[in-house]
């Protein structure tokens, strides 16, 4: 049994990699050809791919988008992950309903109802759009992320703080803030990488400014070359590179939260 | 006291509420709204009827596709359960020091990004692709398998790579609150390997299969860009039907009725499968206290 289990686990999370590592080895394979038999080593896609003047600027406007995304999408998953985690109160199941929404609609069915909103409303599309749209989305991943290092956080320190005559926002301020800090930049990458790989609702609100994300989108759709294998493994590398990064700092903070027990 | 910890709920909660209001339950409405309107040549009128929920219901194409997404729904939360379950109880059961690493690693290809991900998936199971050529050189196949790309195969085999992960995270909480003497005490009574798996595991794992099965079917069948890229002539889907009449065939009001329909049937499916997490949760409790 435990062979066979073991060797199950491991064709899983070889199924998982199987994409990204494929792309990864054709991003250096010498030859107009995605396919085997490889021929050799190069990094000529690379070089095509940074020297893309159009790929650079929507990397400009995805930071632009990015940023603030991750900003609000951090601070309001913070006080709902700490609603939920701290305290007791009417309506609990029906606030947790509300913040799962957004993850349960279909993101098409959400991007066609602001597109209503929008031409009802006569907002232009562009930066604002985006940032609402992209926040709403994460939301839920961001509350869940913080969460999860809230709920290993000791609520004896909070306790004590009170005890020894801290206000609440004392104890917010100077207990749980700085043991939930890396929660929170944990928080804040992740919404960061899906915020900059955002598609589908992204696009039903941009306006003229695009992200990369968009640019490369009908590139990616339609096209199969090693440039774009050059430049899908850089996004990778790139995303999990912050990914990996803010799980590390999840981690610290979990050791962290049983080192003070 | 009291009345603090009141203000500060309300500090916590207010916010989120009010834009989650504001920016997804509003324009859900918007839309409800507009599915009881009607398209006259370029114009939108606001005469309410129930006239494009007619359409839905009397549509073969369109009751179709609602079917067709729910099968897919269904079908790849069943498969994300067979081939994810093994995995889960290996993170719980058997993970000791690298239980962290290993949900880290299972959730890490989900930031790859959507379109970069079909992209790869692409290239991999492609007539000239990845797949083909290796199965080629190797003197395995003489023809390129053409099925691979642009089939329901393919839609269905990146749907699960899309969304397993939602499954195992929801089997892992399960095995996590397992208690390992429940099944050392089934194991003493003289049950065997399989009476163990199936009376004593797989009930205590149900509300983790219905959690990670209600994630993963609602993720297949809101998912707009695997069937479009990868499902060749069966690429067409609800959700793209939604889009093409908020786009080239402008029949916002008739694309509302549809987005509602689908909605009413995920929420009556979330609410079956919440409910029925409830009712094994609750006969748990009984067990545990009986």
């Amino acid at each position: 049994m435990r062979p066979l289990l073991n060797a199950w686990v491991c064709t899983i999370y070889a199924f998982m990699y199987l994409p990204v590592a494929v792309i990864a080895l054709f991003s250096f394979n010498n030859s107009e050809m995605i396919a085997f038999p490889l021929q050799g080593a190069t990094l000529s896609w690379y070089g095509q791919v940074l020297g893309d003047a159009r790929l650079l600027g929507g990397l400009g406007m995805t930071f632009l988008i990015a940023i603030p995304t991750a900003v609000l999408a951090t601070i309001l998953g913070g006080a709902s992950a700490l609603a939920l985690t701290r305290y007791r109160f009417r309506g609990k199941a029906a606030f947790v309903a509300l913040l799962f929404l957004p993850f349960a609609v279909p993101k098409v069915i959400l991007a066609v109802s602001w597109l209503l909103v929008l031409a009802e409303l006569g907002v232009a599309k562009g930066l604002a759009t985006m940032v609402v749209a992209q926040t709403i989305v994460i939301l839920p991943f961001t509350t869940m992320v913080i969460a999860s290092v809230l709920v290993r956080l000791d609520r004896a320190l909070e306790e004590a703080a009170a005890d020894l005559g801290a206000t609440t926002l004392q104890t917010f301020a100077r207990v749980l803030l700085p043991l939930a800090r890396n929660g929170l930049i944990a928080a804040f990458f992740v919404a960061f990488v899906l915020s900059a790989s955002e598609y589908v609702v992204t696009s039903f609100v941009s306006g003229r400014n695009q992200p990369l994300s968009i640019l490369v989108a009908s590139d990616f759709r339609f096209h199969l070359s090693p440039t774009l294998d050059a430049l899908a493994t850089l996004l990778v590398v790139a995303n999990l590179a912050i990914v990996a990064a803010s799980e590390l700092i999840r981690w610290r903070a979990r050791g962290r939260a049983v080192g003070r027990t | 006291m009291e009345r603090t910890r009141r203000l500060v709920i309300a500090a916590l909660t207010w916010p989120v509420a009010a834009a989650l209001l504001a920016f997804c339950v509003a324009p859900l409405l918007v839309l409800f709204a507009y599915s009881f309107f009607r398209v006259d040549f370029v114009t939108i009128v606001p005469d309410p009827s129930l006239a494009n929920y007619i359409r839905v219901a009397s549509s073969p194409t369109y009751r179709g596709l609602i079917l067709r997404a729910i099968e897919s729904g269904l079908l790849v939360a069943a498969i994300s359960a067979v081939i994810g379950y093994p995995v889960a109880f290996f993170i719980a059961k058997r993970g000791r020091n690298a239980k962290s690493a290993l949900l880290t690693l299972l959730l890490i290809p989900l930031y790859t990004g959507d379109l970069v991900r079909i992209f790869a998936w692409r290239v991999v199971l492609g007539a000239q692709g990845v797949l083909n050529s290796f199965l080629l050189w190797t003197g395995l196949i003489r023809e390129p398998v053409r099925a691979l790309l642009f089939s329901p195969f393919a839609t269905h085999v990146v749907l699960t790579y899309n969304y397993l992960p939602f499954m195992v995270m929801g089997l892992w909480l399960a095995f996590e609150a397992l208690d390992d003497r429940l099944i050392e005490a089934a194991m003493d009574l003289g049950a065997g390997a399989v009476a163990r798996f199936v009376r004593v595991v797989l009930p205590l794992t149900v509300p983790g299969l219905l959690a990670g099965g209600l994630m993963v079917f609602v993720l297949v069948v809101g998912d707009y860009l695997t069937p479009q890229l990868l499902g060749g002539s069966s690429g067409i889907t609800v959700i793209s039907a939604i889009n093409d009449l908020f786009g080239t065939a402008f029949d916002w009001p008739l694309g509302s009725a549809i987005a509602w329909t689908l909605l009413g049937l995920l929420g009556l499916m979330g609410a079956a499968a919440a409910a029925a997490m409830v009712r094994s949760a609750a006969a748990r409790a009984m067990t545990a206290g009986g």
